[in-house]
């Protein structure tokens, strides 16, 4: 009990923020990466049924595929940019 | 080795009254790219020859092949095929640009310039200012202006945001890979397994995820310049 309080009074404001900062980055990339990972594997999966159903267009398929997703992972990008602030800038 | 992962070698220079900062190893990485790729310009030069031939040189069918894939890939998507012959070195000098720099970070000693948000995001307003010439040039000034207040005037600041995001998205989507990727390397490498693993992360972040994102900046700048001279 004695030992728990002298470390209570030890942690002083940089500490929680430190701890803040890297529970935030945690959950940024966690809430983050999901939208942009369903929003991929939608737009390959579609992608995948268009090549079965007429595998000679693949090649526009594939480059169609590739644009967007690049697209929709910007989103998670976004929140990488944040987690790495959050992680060595603020 | 950890501490290390954020800070820069910045040189300062005063002229005047005014202080200029450069960091040293994003320019000096940027011109071992371009040593590179000049060098291998001037190398292969040597086997070319002006017009058709009974039989190519391998260097001749090489290059040929490589300006076929760029061609096919690339600028087959712009919108009339002017647009693509003025913009097809444009384009593919980026794409050269940008693979060789993410591919530079295999070699020890050497970091790639693409992990500096300031190159991508040259790079970027370089092709956002690119396209806005085009479109005027291709529209005509009125035109041009008449498309921010479309299909409603209010809508006005709604466009401007738009053409202002796309150069933001386009830098931070090539600087957030590549850095992610370093700092996910450098993470490994120094807490969990220092032998092998780097190795195959480095072939699958460096060479793969950066062939890839090259290929995706590309075919960005060719559909960004190709949606503003359209609309």
């Amino acid at each position: 009990m004695e030992e728990a309080q002298s470390i209570v009074g030890q942690i002083n404001g940089a500490d929680i923020v430190a701890a803040a900062k890297y529970i935030a980055a945690g959950f940024v990339m966690a809430i983050g990466s999901i939208g942009s990972a369903l929003g991929e594997g939608n737009v390959a999966a579609h992608a995948l049924d268009g090549m079965a159903r007429q595998p000679e267009i693949e090649g526009a398929l594939m480059r169609t595929m590739v644009l967007g997703q690049a697209i929709t992972e910007s989103t998670g990008i976004y929140s990488l940019v944040v987690a790495i602030v959050l992680l060595f800038v603020v | 080795m950890l501490e290390h992962l954020g800070e820069k070698l910045i040189l300062t220079v005063s002229v005047g009254g005014f202080s200029f900062s450069f960091d040293v190893i994003t320019i000096g990485m940027s011109w071992v790219v371009i040593a590179i790729l000049v060098g291998i310009a001037f190398i292969l030069r040597r086997g070319l020859r002006q017009g058709i031939e009974e039989k190519p040189s391998r260097t001749q069918a090489l290059i040929d092949s490589v300006v076929e894939l760029l061609q096919g890939q690339l600028t087959a998507n712009f919108a009339s095929e002017k647009l693509a012959r003025e913009l097809f070195s444009f384009v593919s000098t980026i794409f050269l640009f940008v693979l060789f720099s993410n591919w530079l970070s295999v070699i020890p000693y050497c970091s790639s310039p693409t992990q500096d948000l300031n190159v991508t995001m040259s790079l970027a307003l370089l092709v956002f200012f690119v396209s806005q010439v085009f479109a005027v040039r291709m529209k005509g000034g009125m035109r041009y202006l008449k498309g921010f207040i479309e299909p409603y005037p209010f809508l006005l600041p709604l466009n401007i945001i738009s053409e202002v995001a796309k150069p933001v998205s386009h830098a931070f989507r090539l600087f957030g890979n590549v850095f992610g990727g370093m700092i996910l390397i450098t993470v490994v490498t120094a807490k969990f397994a220092p032998v092998v693993v780097p190795a195959a992360l480095n072939a699958f972040y460096g060479l793969f995820i950066g062939a890839i994102q090259a290929f995706v900046f590309a075919i960005l700048a060719v559909a960004y310049i190709n949606v503003a001279v359209e609309t």
